[in-house]
């Protein structure tokens, strides 16, 4: 056994402290009742089996899905063909796109609401569309690493040429050489980009509120009413990211095996 | 070729549409905003002034800027030596770690602040299991500052992991040869190699997590509501809807964040080009 | 005895065996040269003569001190890696006094000791740049200048040019061997590319699998090569098996070798004193600087031969050929490494 050196000792430290609030509220979860006891007196799954069948956190459920699922879509059909072509044919539009992602970056989401509340309230713009075209803007950063890293890696720009002596279209060649090439990429993208919208609550807290109650808002409705509930949801929330961020592992392991493939 | 010139306009153009909708209007407004009297309609500068002088926003920024400077500098201290740990274990430990550090990266906001509660709350389980044991926690709260310093620390140190574990890959393993045949010890190393090299990256990451906290909403909220006196919740309270609201106060507040923010990416980005100059 | 001893040297990794029981010695003042494929080990033993690897079994000992389980530091080793491994942060000048500044060796004498080395390795001028400020060559007689400021016993040279482009590449070889003659230096090279072994070594060791193959001076090396390994290797012997030999020149009187080499420029296209005849198609003419190749097959066997101001006509291509054989150039190989 190594000798332990602050860097181990750190690092112990570092995952403890990351594991522990996660394992506290999955216990709180499961537990019949635990308020004076070192232990929790029971186990159960009442507390799931409760919020699963009530209604409105089903709703709630639903809502996040299709907010950031739609707003992700949107955004990848938005962005990819946008940042494919700046990319390939316009490589000195890319430093605009560098700063864009930089301001994104200093717009957190309570600016950003401030300027979408002045822009857009009054104006009889339903708030939850204005909501999903920040939220496609506030992607970028994302979407731009994942797809530019992916269009290096297969070297597009000579794909696109070599699509286009053989009399391809650019936009054939795009749609029939490119995109296959870079799904594994737009997927991990994707898969990011969803677990980000499924957990962003400022902007549409502060933009719609209660007329749009997404898990995120449910949870914060709760959080002063049942403690059980509440860790129940906290833990679903928690599963679903865990299950997203298991099919981006996987995604980008299968992008880098077909990868070697090609390679021997 | 006009046709293909063609399409790639009509590609970037629903990107443009976007950007100039939902970022630059809105931006625009908010600046446009933050010059105008309260209801709008004259132009006028004392917003800024009445941030400026007013000691209740004043110390807002006083305390966005602590507690973002303090777990911020939690947060790298630890992660400095944790990313290095994790960059010493074998290939299959070490993807795995950074799946895990990634998951815990997306727990934040609201279920973070919850999940605090129900271990560290009034009645939560670590703070039963120290009355049980005996053990006095003193004075603390995790309605306090303390307490909320332990959340935003939590939210940092994943986020300074991955962005430092990839930083250690510039220390080439023959630079550490060289030094121990010139007769370096491992520490000598570490001081007059090791740390210098990774300085730069370490203050851009410093950098980016400090803008991180500067910018955090969700979690103050979940715990108190508007009780901390944050730039980002007196934003909040100015802005959306309830008696009290000055959306042109707020968004002079928006935007002095917002610079604060500006300056901090601005240093990541010229330490980071500092980096890469070194290391070609 | 020898300077530097090293004997009955092992290392595997995991399965495989990268050094197997190999001795090699080396005289003080020395150049020699580790020659072989990538893989063959040479890397290997430079490492552990360094003590950054340690190894299986076997001992080395350098002026007469077994230094086997010394620690790195305390071996007074200088060591330059192919990737140069300068420190970034420090400028050319902190880079060179970094190990004297180790050794505690007062300033004053540390100033003077690294002057005198930039001197030597022609680098004025450079002492405050730091080191991407500067090229590859520039570069390299850094880390050189780093290895030797601090006098080490022995200096290892791990393939210490091949990132550099060809015409550096030869200037730096001439200015390394010279600087290593004039503080006769006892020196170990590591490369695989045969013409820069050829041109500074007192003495090359060619590396197959973990072992020596063969060792001699570079005249040794080249006109005598003893096994198939070493002549294919070193230049582009023709390397016949007896039978082949025999079909091309049956007045030819073979060892009990099984295999025989022929350098290509000792095929000559003249008539000469005991010279065999053989007679072939010329299928391809090549064009290597100031040499030409002909690739000849006759009795169905294929032969190059070099010649050298030879102007090179492409209707040869297809003809008959004759050229002209001397026993005395034909040498029989061991089949052992085989």
């Amino acid at each position: 056994m190594r000798r332990m050196n602050p860097s181990h000792i750190s690092f112990v430290l570092v995952l403890t402290y990351l594991f522990l609030p996660v394992a506290a509220t999955l216990i709180y979860s499961l537990a019949t009742e635990w308020n004076k006891t070192v232990l929790p007196e029971g186990l159960t799954l009442k507390w799931f089996a409760e919020l699963f069948r009530d209604f409105p956190f089903l709703q709630a459920l639903g809502r996040s899905f299709l907010l950031s699922g739609l707003t992700t879509v949107a955004a990848l059909i938005v962005m990819v063909p946008a940042i494919f072509v700046i990319v390939v044919y316009a490589p000195r539009l890319e430093r605009w796109v560098q700063t864009l992602v930089m301001m994104t970056y200093a717009v957190p989401g309570v600016i950003m609401a401030v300027g979408l509340l002045r822009t857009y309230s009054g104006t009889g713009i339903p708030m939850i569309l204005v909501t999903a075209g920040a939220y496609v803007v506030g992607l970028l950063p994302f979407i731009y690493q994942g797809t530019r890293n992916s269009l290096r890696t297969i070297h597009a720009a000579s794909l696109m040429e070599a699509a286009e002596l053989l009399g391809a279209s650019r936009g054939r060649a795009f749609v029939k050489i490119i995109v296959p090439n870079i799904m594994p990429g737009i997927l991990v993208a994707g898969l990011l980009s969803f677990s980000i919208l499924f957990g962003e609550f400022v902007l549409v807290n502060m933009l719609v509120g209660g007329r749009f109650e997404t898990l995120q808002i449910y949870l914060y409705a709760k959080l002063s009413k049942s403690g059980h509930i509440a860790s129940a949801i906290t833990v679903t929330y928690f599963l679903f990211m865990a299950i997203i961020s298991g099919l981006a592992v996987k995604f980008s392991r299968g992008n880098k095996a077909t990868r070697k493939e090609a390679a021997s | 070729m006009k046709k293909g010139n063609a399409l790639l306009l009509l590609a970037v153009i629903p990107f443009g549409t976007f950007v100039v909708l939902f970022l630059l209007v809105p931006v625009i407004s908010m600046i446009w905003g933050s010059f105008q009297t309260d209801g709008g309609g004259a132009f006028t500068i004392a917003q800024y002034k009445e941030v400026l002088s007013n000691p209740y926003y004043f110390q807002a920024f006083q305390n966005s800027v602590l507690i973002s400077f303090l777990s911020s500098a939690i947060g790298i201290i630890a992660a400095v030596f944790a990313a290095y740990a994790i960059t010493r274990t074998p290939k299959h430990v070490r993807e795995r770690l950074l799946v895990i550090t990634n998951l815990t990266s997306n727990f934040a906001g609201i279920p973070l602040a919850f999940a605090f509660i129900v271990l560290l709350g009034n009645s939560g389980v670590f703070t039963l299991l120290c009355k049980q044991l005996g053990i006095d926690l003193g004075s603390f709260q995790l309605y306090s500052w303390t307490g909320l310093t332990l959340i935003y620390v939590y939210f940092q140190l994943p986020l300074a992991v991955m962005l430092l574990y990839p930083i250690y890959y510039g220390i080439q393993e023959q630079w550490k040869e060289a030094a121990e045949l010139l007769g370096a010890t491992s520490t000598i190393f570490w001081l007059r190699i090791g740390l210098p090299v990774l300085l730069p990256g370490i203050a851009g990451t410093f950098s980016i997590l400090f803008a991180n906290a500067m910018g955090a909403y969700a979690s103050a909220y979940a715990l108190t509501g508007s009780t901390y006196n944050l730039v980002p919740i007196r934003i909040g309270a100015l802005v959306s809807g309830d008696i009290f609201a000055r959306p042109e106060l707020g968004s002079a507040l928006a935007v002095l964040l917002g610079m604060t923010l500006v300056a901090a990416l601005l240093l990541n980005e010229w330490l980071t080009r500092k980096i890469r100059r070194n290391l070609s | 005895m020898s300077y530097v001893q090293i004997n009955h040297l092992s290392k595997k990794f995991g399965q495989q065996t990268v050094l197997q029981q190999l001795d090699l010695t080396l005289e003080k003042g020395q150049l020699i040269t580790l020659l072989g494929p990538s893989g063959c080990g040479k890397s290997t033993l430079l490492r552990i003569i360094s003590g950054l690897s340690a190894p299986d079994s076997g001992t080395i000992r350098i002026d007469g001190k077994d230094i086997t389980t010394t620690r790195p530091k305390d071996r007074e080793i200088g060591m330059v890696f192919q990737s140069y491994a300068l420190f970034p942060n420090l400028t050319v000048a902190e880079n060179i006094s970094f190990g004297l500044e180790m050794k505690k060796m007062p300033m004053a004498q540390i100033r003077r000791s690294v002057q005198e080395t930039i001197e030597l390795v022609g680098l004025q001028g450079k002492e405050k740049a730091f080191p991407h400020e500067l090229s590859g060559g520039q570069q390299q007689r850094v880390a050189l200048a780093r290895s030797l400021v601090t006098r080490p016993k022995v200096l290892l040279l791990d393939e210490p040019l091949s990132a550099l482009d060809a015409q550096i590449r030869k200037t730096l070889q001439k200015q390394l061997r010279s600087i290593q003659r004039e503080l006769s230096m006892t020196t170990v090279l590591v490369t695989h590319d045969q013409e820069e072994a050829m041109a500074v070594s007192d003495r090359i060791c060619i590396m197959d699998a973990g072992r020596i193959v063969q060792q001699g001076t570079p005249h040794e090396i080249y006109t005598r090569p003893r096994c198939e390994f070493v002549a294919r290797f070193i230049g582009s012997y023709n390397v016949l098996t007896a039978e082949e030999l025999l079909r091309l020149a049956p007045e030819f009187s073979c060892s009990s070798a099984k295999l025989y080499a022929i350098r290509p420029e000792t095929l000559r296209d003249q008539e000469m004193e005991d010279g065999i005849a053989v007679t072939g198609t010329v299928d391809n003419v090549t064009m290597l600087g100031n040499i030409t190749r002909y690739e000849i097959s006759a009795v169905g066997v294929r032969l190059f031969a070099d010649y050298l101001h030879h102007s090179w006509e492409p209707q040869d291509i297809g003809r008959k050929k004759t050229i002209y054989l001397d026993p005395k150039d034909v040498i029989p190989l061991d089949d052992a490494s085989a």
